[in-house]
């Protein structure tokens, strides 16, 4: 054999290897483009999902909502392509991969406003008009859930659940033993944050992890609504308040000051749930947080009720529930538009939200569910308000009036002000946040009352 | 020329393509993401879908006009600084200590447990370490009040004006495993050792052996080295990814967290593009005196 002859197939091999990737690559794209295009064929019963609900507590929040479409549909095919880290960071990187490229799975999960609206601008989402007239789905949810998935007059996404922002959760066993009423305002916060630290002088007694930074204006928001009110605090997340001369904005930082010595002082390094542990070990009595919190005090061995309790914050002057959806929507190109489709009408029914929202935290979005559905008397009573009062709903900081953008800078400015209280400069810092990130114009959209 | 002449330099090219192909690929791959990130920072991307319209150095005005841009920059220096000139020095020292044999018998052991940490993942220590450093529980403030210490007991990553030290400390630790071992491996050439043995005849010191003979002969591995860690601290994102998040606020934000904040969860992909490629120019700016003084050395 010549030397010639045993270098061949080398090259041959080489040359080979990049004709076959050329040609799996033009295949590849050619099947990409003829996705969604002319569906002569019927469509194959299956569907592709994006969710994040991976975390303990969530996934089983999650199993319970295939359950509910396995019942219905059992032909559907399920391809969850669910990503692993929680909170749904790691979830956009992915999905905002798969969208750039124009391969959208059929559906994904995303929250009411903002983040809705970002993928509405996209074009990524088909309005879902005819399937709510079906339904009849705007009848069965609270008004302002439907505004806060209406953009430019179309619902676009069918919401499953809505979380409620301004709970203040309590140790009941310490306010009782101290003889203390849960405060529902300021002042009477910052009177039961004085009497806990006369009796137990090692107790932090607010608990605050502002790891996430969200968690910060989640404080500060309950202080806004109670010095402003609820028009305020609207018009101020709709950009519509100077807050350079606002007398209200720097009065809500001077009381988060005043808490400050009350909250625990170490909170950069916790998340969310570290910092409601906070209460389960002892070294707080109340923490700020969403609904969400409830499931994760019930994995603490905590009893709703008997252990730890809670009420709305503030309450005055109106009683006003800061809320914010998950939902699922139909993508533009979806590959199974009809499986898609059943999906969001098993996402409207009680069949989906009774066995999920039990689970995973939230209150229904359907307002004719019965509350006894709920196991804790928290969210009963809280289900309750929302059906006799649907009116006092208001979008949150999670699902976040103004643009999504904004809404990340803020939260490291009210992060940094418990850090290190700087009342003049973060007015300053919030007053540009407000001109840079144009909110004026990104959140003309929001609609409230 | 004759025709044999020919054939053999048509198979020398077919050979050489077989090399070269695989390189141009990648390089394609590599360089023309970079061109893209680059076109992408000087177009109008702002929220989720593509829009390559160019808008000049309007993201590039937007980046510099705001505050947590320069604090990033601040902090991005205190790594290149902090995180690479102390790691050298004690790099160098440990590896001379090696070398020299001046621990015997637990020689072997302690040159595992220095690179040890080398070979775990960022996320792994910097769980490890927010552990340590954490204020009421943590490791180091429980050592620190057992002794009666608690003076020195402090926040660590929770205080907003010294967090970003001690992510550098967690950074040092790591990578000197790294260096100790680049430097020990240079010591080895057989000229080197002979200049040592020499200049040990002499009856120099071995400090003065250190700084006289060793120090000056090993620019090589000290560049490779220095090299390294500038760039490993310059991109650095795991530790503040996973042991502050960028907090309190925005304190220990570095470029790359910003990078990923600004494009993922802000959707301002054409500013996030921008970071990308400051963190470039830096990368540029730090690899150029390796990349002369291999150059010269080619040369020579």
């Amino acid at each position: 054999m010549s030397k010639g002859a045993t270098k061949a197939p080398v090259s041959q091999i080489v040359v080979g290897v990049v004709i076959a990737a050329l040609v799996a690559g033009v295949a590849g794209y050619w099947a990409g483009t003829q996705r969604g295009g002319g569906m002569a064929k019927a469509e194959e019963r299956k569907l592709e999902i994006f969710h994040w609900w991976t975390a303990g507590g969530e996934r089983e929040a999650a199993d319970a909502m295939f359950q509910a479409l396995k019942a219905k549909y059992p032909d559907i095919q399920l391809v969850e392509n669910p990503v692993a880290g929680g909170g749904g960071v790691s979830h956009r990187v992915v999905l905002q991969a798969r969208l750039s490229a124009n391969l959208p799975p059929d559906t994904w999960q995303t929250l009411g406003g903002a983040e809705l609206k970002s993928y509405v601008d996209g074009g990524y989402l088909v309005p879902l008009d005819s399937l709510y007239t079906e339904i009849k789905y705007s009848d069965a949810i609270p008004k302002p859930l439907a505004n806060a998935v209406t953009i430019g007059g179309h619902p676009y996404v069918v919401p499953l659940n809505m979380h409620i922002q301004n709970i203040l959760y309590y140790n009941k066993k310490l306010f009782d033993e101290l003889g203390l009423k849960p405060p529902t305002t300021f002042d009477e916060l910052l009177a039961a944050a004085k009497a806990i630290k006369a009796a137990r002088p090692k107790m932090s007694p607010l608990g605050l992890g502002t790891k996430e930074k969200w968690e910060a204006a989640f404080v500060l928001d309950s202080l806004l609504l109670e010095l402003g009110g609820p028009e305020y605090y609207v018009k101020l997340y709709k950009g519509e308040v100077d807050v350079a001369t606002d007398p209200i904005f720097k009065a809500a930082l001077d009381r988060l000051n005043t808490l400050r010595p009350f909250i625990y002082q170490f909170h950069a390094g916790l998340t969310w749930d570290e910092s409601c542990g906070l209460v389960v070990s002892g070294d707080s009595a109340m923490v700020i947080m969403g609904t969400w919190a409830i499931g994760y005090f019930k994995s603490r061995g905590w009893n709703p009720g008997v252990d730890f309790g809670a009420v709305t914050f503030p309450q005055k002057p109106d009683r006003i529930l800061l809320f914010h959806p998950d939902t699922y929507g139909l993508a533009k190109g979806a590959p199974h538009p009809k499986a898609t489709l059943d999906w969001l009408k098993v996402v409207a029914s009680p069949d989906l939200q009774v066995p999920t929202d039990v689970t995973q935290g939230g209150l229904f979005a359907r307002i004719d569910i019965d509350p006894g559905q709920f196991p804790d008397p928290i969210r009963q009573e809280l289900q309750n308000y929302v059906r006799s009062n649907p009116g006092k709903l208001i979008l949150d900081q999670h699902g976040s009036i103004a643009p999504f953008s904004f809404t990340q800078a803020y939260w490291d400015v009210a992060a940094a002000f418990t850090a290190k209280p700087d009342v003049a400069g973060t007015v300053k810092g919030v007053n540009g946040l407000f001109t840079t990130y144009k909110v004026q114009e990104g959140a003309a959209w929001y609609q409230w009352p | 020329m004759n025709p044999t002449g020919l054939a053999v330099r048509f198979a020398r090219a077919k050979e050489a393509a077989v090399f070269v192909l695989p390189l141009l690929a990648f390089l394609l791959v590599l360089y023309g993401m970079l061109a893209w990130t680059f076109y992408t920072s000087f177009a109008d991307w702002e929220g989720t879908a593509p829009n390559y319209t160019f808008a000049g150095l309007k993201w590039y005005r937007f980046m510099v006009g705001l505050d947590r841009f320069w604090v990033d920059l601040g902090n991005n220096l205190r790594w290149l600084i902090l995180g690479v000139a102390p790691t050298v020095v004690l790099a160098l020292f440990i590896a001379y200590l090696l070398e020299i044999g001046a621990i015997k018998g637990i020689e072997a052991y302690l040159r595992t447990l220095v690179l040890y940490p080398a070979a775990m993942s960022f996320v792994v220590t910097g769980t490890i370490w927010s552990w340590m450093y954490q204020p009421d529980r943590g490791v180091l403030n429980t050592l620190l009040r057992a002794v009666g210490l608690d003076a020195l007991a402090s926040g660590y990553t929770t205080d907003p004006a010294t967090a970003t030290y001690w992510l550098i400390l967690i950074f040092v630790w790591q990578y000197l495993g790294l260096g100790v071992l680049i430097l020990q491996a240079s010591f080895r050439s057989v000229e080197l050792q002979e200049m040592v043995e020499s200049a040990m005849l002499d009856g120099a010191s071995r400090l003065r052996i250190l700084f006289a003979v060793l120090i000056p002969n090993i620019r090589g591995g000290i560049l490779v080295v220095v090299s390294l860690l500038l760039i490993s601290a310059l991109k650095v994102f795991d530790i503040v990814y996973v042991v502050t998040f960028g907090g309190p606020g925005y304190a220990t934000d570095v470029l790359a967290l910003f990078q990923f904040i600004a494009t993922y969860q802000q959707h301002l992909v054409a500013l996030g593009s921008g970071l990308a490629m400051v963190i470039f120019a830096l990368a540029f700016i730090i690899i150029i005196p390796y990349t002369v003084y291999a150059l010269q050395r080619w040369f020579e």
